[in-house]
């Protein structure tokens, strides 16, 4: 009789609570004690998530949501995901990575999902399957994919991904480059010379690189005052450049004979197009820098799972149904997130939350045989342009004349005022927003 | 039918049907909306230890004043103003009677079933 003292029987359940929870075929097929979190009906819809980071997690606990009785599994290759987000705080030792490392027990306990950790290799379209290295084949009615982003090392003469593993991180995927950065950026002699190369749009985190760079000229004002950073662009905008800027000028004397950083706009030459590792210097439009630590962030595409499994387009990302997250290249397969094309939405963490659940209450209401509502998307990007300056961005969008727009009145950045408190207040709430973000996404 | 008849039915339609000028999408469902609330308030609105406010419980009257006035700009705001904009009458008088059936506890102390019985707390206003 163990089994009556197994957890799942502590508490009263009763049969008509199990018929709610896991569908009237199972409860009738295996009898009481064969119910456990995992038993769901032999013919219950199965939707399987490819990816458990920000975009597959939030959707797997949302369609349970919106769901009750489907079947939800997300296979993801990594047991832990390190968020991206706030990875730039690693860096200046505002953040350790084990403060954004999470893990899918929550999803999975309490949105009963199955979590499979294996890495997906195809895909079959016809019969509805994906296939693991492991060996695994799984069948599902619906399929959910949100792979990230991959990196066009290809566009830079003398940089590959090997070189991003060893001296030259990107860290623009949370991890080991992440440290290394750190140590670069700790290393830098006094009086030395740092790189930021930010990516041609479009790219994940828009205000990242920016946010980065203010980072790096907060540090040397605070440990390396002689120090300087240089940002080199292939853009002559950028997002939130107005803030920022300006954040700029109150912080670190931009424009200024003792400016600790300078951005070269693309017109001006900025585009890096090599990298000599052995000389520490890059080759820009416009000539070249010698620097003591180059970071460059390359150019991107959608994750490589996207293209290996046939959903990018020419573009190289994910064309979508606006109205959905629908692949436009396959049924039933849903893209989202960085490697989707979503118009005005830019690839940030908030918004492949905001996807998950817009395709969450799509993906339940096709699977009951109802047309999907109202499809409505957010975005907020709060950035530091120092420990204590945020700048925001902000947006609600809808669908309109076919491509995911800003609705109403609602996109704007943060206002340039005289104000102290709007910066400081931004500070406070991007440190919230950030905490209760992946509260939202992972619990 | 009487023609009399006719009209009273679709002036009646045209009552209970509050979307969508002519172009526009119809509103969206109050849960819908609201779920894209959570990154910053919680979800379900249900985050009581952070600077931005809770949302679950308040008072459906509460909330929607305040969205007005960050709308219209009578109310000092640092970035709901711009949120704010982006919400017809309609629209936010879906998410405030939605918020207000959703407990008032932190999220991670809800149980699922808990909140599965407050998800069906729809609004009015919305489809769906």
């Amino acid at each position: 009789m163990s089994q009556l003292e197994n957890k799942t029987f502590d508490q009263k359940i009763t049969r008509r609570d199990l018929i709610k929870v896991f569908g009237a075929t199972a409860v009738a097929g295996t009898g009481i004690f064969g119910a456990s979190s995992k038993a769901f009906a032999k013919n219950a819809q199965h939707v399987v998530v490819l990816g458990g980071g920000v975009g597959g997690s939030t959707f797997a606990k949302y369609l349970r949501f919106a769901d009750p009785d489907v079947k939800i599994t997300i296979i993801e290759q990594y047991p832990e995901y390190i968020t991206c987000l706030r990875s730039n705080d690693v860096i200046v030792g505002m953040h350790t990575l084990d403060e954004l490392t999470f893990n899918l027990d929550t999803i999975k306990s309490k949105y009963n999902v199955n979590v499979v950790i294996d890495k997906v290799i195809g895909a079959d379209y016809d019969k509805k399957t994906v296939r693991t290295e492991k060996g695994e084949t799984f069948s599902y009615d619906k399929l959910v994919v949100s792979p990230g982003i991959d990196f066009k090392f290809e566009d830079y003469e003398g940089y590959d991904a090997e070189m991003a593993e060893g001296k030259f991180p990107h860290a623009y995927k949370a991890g080991p480059q992440t440290l290394e950065l750190r140590r670069q950026l700790l290393a830098v002699p006094k009086g030395g010379t740092a790189i930021i190369a930010p990516p041609q749009n479009p790219f994940r985190c828009p205000p990242g690189p920016y946010e980065r760079a203010s980072f790096f000229a907060e540090h040397f004002k605070k440990h390396n005052p002689t120090a300087k950073l240089i940002v080199l662009d292939p853009k002559d905008r950028f997002t939130k450049d107005g803030p920022f800027k300006k954040a700029w000028e109150r912080l670190y004397g931009y424009k200024t004979d003792n400016a600790l950083i300078e951005w070269v706009s693309g017109s001006d030459g900025g585009r890096v197009v090599r990298l000599d590792a052995e000389n520490m210097m890059v080759e820009t439009d416009g000539g070249d820098y010698k620097a003591d630590l180059i970071n460059i962030i390359p150019n991107q595409r959608a994750g490589v799972l996207a293209q290996k499994i046939g959903l990018t387009n020419d573009s190289g990302w994910c064309p979508i149904e606006r109205n959905t997250m629908e692949s436009s290249l396959h049924k039933d397969v849903y893209v989202l997130g960085d490697s989707s094309i979503a118009d005005a939405m830019p690839k940030s963490g908030y918004s492949a939350n905001s996807q998950a659940k817009v395709c969450a209450r799509a993906v339940a209401d096709t699977l009951k045989g109802e047309q999907p509502g109202t499809a409505i998307y957010s975005n907020v990007c709060y950035s530091l342009a120092g420990e204590n300056y945020g700048v925001s961005i902000a947006a609600i969008y809808e669908v309109r004349d076919g491509l995911i727009q800003p609705k109403g009145e609602s996109a704007g950045v943060s206002p340039i005022t005289d104000k102290v408190t709007q910066p400081i207040l931004e500070a406070v709430y991007q440190k919230n927003w950030q905490r209760e973000f992946v509260k939202d996404v992972f619990s | 039918m009487k023609l009399q008849t006719i009209f009273a039915s679709a002036l009646a339609f045209a009552f209970i049907q509050p979307a969508a000028a002519e172009g526009q999408n119809p509103i969206a469902s109050g849960s819908a909306m609201a779920w894209q609330c959570a990154p910053c308030h919680g979800t379900n609105g249900q985050e009581f230890l952070e600077a931005m406010p809770p949302l679950a419980g308040m008072p459906a009257k509460q909330f929607t004043e305040a969205m007005i006035a960050y709308r219209e700009g009578t109310r000092p705001a640092i970035i709901m103003d711009r949120v704010a904009r982006g919400f017809n009458d309609a629209e936010i008088e879906a998410m405030a009677v939605w918020f207000e059936k959703q407990p008032v506890k932190q999220w991670e102390n809800t149980s699922l079933t808990e909140s599965q019985n407050a998800q069906k707390a729809n609004s009015t206003g919305g489809q769906k």
